[in-house]
């Protein structure tokens, strides 16, 4: 094969020439990319090793691993990685099973399916921040819809603080639900249209029934992309912040403080309604132990999948 | 006919087709309960609906809308996200479009980094503390005090568009690329005329999810505004209310407000729904 683009081939003054030129095609996004990825990165890596008020403060004073330190001392810190494990175990474990379920019913082209699909997958396009604001509406203990309709089916008898320490968790998560069900429908469905439709044939021919086929078949095969799903799912759990931020801002009293509002709440006031005095080295250092905890989890799910592979 | 008996297994007929539709049901109307409520609360009084109303406005309140447009700013704010969703949109996918086209047809000097840099930096998440940083160099830089922070802030490292996009691009046949250099295209007119209108169905999926991104955002534009409260998005505007001092009282505006930032986007999906859908495991299942 002719290799008409190998750099080596050419004399010196023409590679440069190459380099040049395909530089003015990564030139506009490697600013963007330098600019929103790389420099902010390396910013926290280096202030977790400072304290810092910011801007107008005073020079930053390197302080060694002390923020480390008080990050393993810090309760609501930990409070706040547990409440994260909550609030993204309690968001798959509904996801996970609602999803397959629709995707199952879902995945063929019928009358009134893609209509169904398209519903279903609405609330991914809307601005969780609005829904959010929405949702506070609603849930509201004394004013909102949801204990209206509650009271008025007789079904409770005061109203319920939806948003107040008891279950303000659970809250979350139902928005949460409500706002994630679609994307992982339509991954279902994808991995439902991916199985080979001569496996599920030759199971038919051999005998088997069609929930038998359903079990050994398909579920089976779209054990690979479960597995996809599975780490979506996780690894979105932890990213989660602007539901959080809006609908419960954290609390009350830090009831829905997630590792993601909490690194944040060092760096910029999570409402309106708050004053903080930032703490950029310390906000930095909790950030990036959030980052380790989440790739952690997702390294360990990892091996778990593979060690299941192994005993399949 | 392969697909026969799959689909005839994957039908579910052991589950009766009403089972299906009422579950379907329960789902639809927990999906739409928050967008209607949104919508139909945004024509009420705030009475009705913080004292229990029907379901349905009693009267239909349109100047619940001229008071959110032109008493609480919408109007201005309404422009801004405009002119940010759209800059963003296009800054996505030129930028993108060039990168990705690079890399999958050229080696360079540098590029086994790049694509190190760049797949690290899709695992790497730090969340969005990472905004203070990239303020404080568009302070430095002296950018703050216009919407073009924002609009840089928000189209991001676009790390996983890139890859997106070199995917697809090495999907078109090479021989394509040489034809052209023989009939004495430059490598510009390469990316042009021959790989920039096949990537047209990839640059789409950058596109629509860009916008959605960009309308839809909150903590960038939120921050990225911070000093500068006229440059506010429809999303943060809305937001904002609920802290104002009359929240209690404005319910009906807070939703007219949503009503203002969710119906655009809305109507963008009643057109674009399948390409939402199909552009989701585009870009995830696959990539």
């Amino acid at each position: 094969m002719k290799d008409w683009n190998s750099k080596s081939a050419l004399p010196r003054s023409k590679s440069m020439k190459k380099n040049l030129q395909a530089y003015s095609f990564m030139l506009p996004n490697l600013i963007l990319f330098t600019v929103c990825s790389l420099y902010p990165v390396m910013w926290t890596l280096k202030y977790v090793f400072f304290q810092y008020g910011g801007y107008g403060t005073g020079v930053p004073r390197f302080v060694g691993l002390a923020n480390f330190a008080r990050v393993f001392r810090d309760k609501v810190y930990w409070e706040s990685v547990i409440h994260t494990f909550t609030y993204g175990f309690g968001k798959v474990i509904f996801i996970i099973p609602l999803a397959f379920f629709l995707a199952f019913l879902l995945n063929q082209q019928k009358r009134g399916n893609g209509a169904a699909q398209s519903i279903v997958f609405l609330p991914t396009i809307m601005s969780s921040a609005v829904m959010g604001l929405v949702f506070y509406l609603l849930f509201n203990a004394y004013n909102g819809e949801v204990n209206q309709y509650l009271m008025a089916a007789g079904l409770i008898q005061r109203p319920i603080n939806w948003l107040g320490k008891e279950h303000a968790m659970k809250t979350l998560i139902l928005t949460a639900v409500w706002g994630g069900v679609g994307n992982y429908m339509v991954y279902f469905i994808a991995g439902i249209q991916q199985v080979s439709g001569e496996a599920i044939e030759s199971a038919r021919i051999d005998g088997a029934g069609r929930l038998q086929t359903i079990w050994y078949i398909i579920i089976p095969m779209l054990g690979p992309i479960l597995k996809i799903i599975l780490m979506l799912a996780i690894t979105s759990a932890f990213n989660d912040i602007t539901n959080v931020m809006v609908l419960t801002e954290g609390g009350p009293t830090n009831a829905t403080m997630v590792m993601s509002l909490y690194g944040y709440r060092y760096f910029f006031p999570i409402s309106a309604a708050e004053a903080t005095v930032p703490q950029y080295g310390y906000g930095a250092a909790v950030s990036v132990i959030s980052a380790a905890i989440a790739g952690l989890v997702t390294v360990g799910y990892l091996r778990i999948s593979k060690k299941l592979d192994e005993i399949y | 006919m392969k697909n026969w008996n799959k689909n005839h297994i994957l039908k579910a007929a052991w589950l009766p087709l009403v089972g299906k539709w009422v579950f379907l049901g329960i789902m639809i109307i927990f999906t739409l309960y928050p967008v209607i409520y949104t919508v139909l609360g945004s024509l009420k009084t705030n009475a009705e609906l913080t004292q229990g109303g029907g379901f349905f406005p009693e009267t239909w309140h349109f100047e619940n809308y001229y008071r959110a447009f032109v008493q609480a700013d919408f109007t201005r704010y309404t422009l801004n996200s405009i002119l940010v969703s759209v800059s963003v949109t296009l800054l996505a996918v030129v930028t993108c479009s060039l990168a990705g086209f690079i890399l999958a047809r050229r080696e360079f000097a540098g590029k086994k980094v790049l694509l190190a840099l760049y797949l690290s930096m899709m695992f790497v998440s730090l969340g969005s503390v990472t905004l203070y940083p990239i303020y404080e160099l568009l302070r430095a830089l002296k950018l703050n005090k216009s919407i073009f922070a924002l609009i840089v802030a928000l189209t991001g490292g676009q790390a996983t568009n890139v890859f997106l996009v070199m995917g697809f691009t090495k999907g078109i046949p090479k021989e394509l690329d040489e034809a052209a250099i023989i009939d004495g295209c430059s490598l510009y007119g390469v990316y042009s005329r021959v790989v920039l209108p096949l990537s047209k169905p990839i640059l789409a999926v950058v596109a629509l999810f860009s916008f959605r991104n960009a309308w839809n955002d909150y903590i960038t534009s939120m921050i990225m505004t911070i000093s500068m409260p006229k440059l506010q998005t429809l999303t943060v505007a809305v937001v904002q209310l609920k802290y104002s001092v009359n929240a209690a009282a404005e319910w009906h505006i807070m939703l007219a407000g949503a009503s203002i930032a969710i119906i655009p986007i809305l109507i963008v999906y009643l057109f674009a729904n399948k390409q939402f859908i199909a552009g989701l495991t585009a870009g995830a299942v696959k990539g």
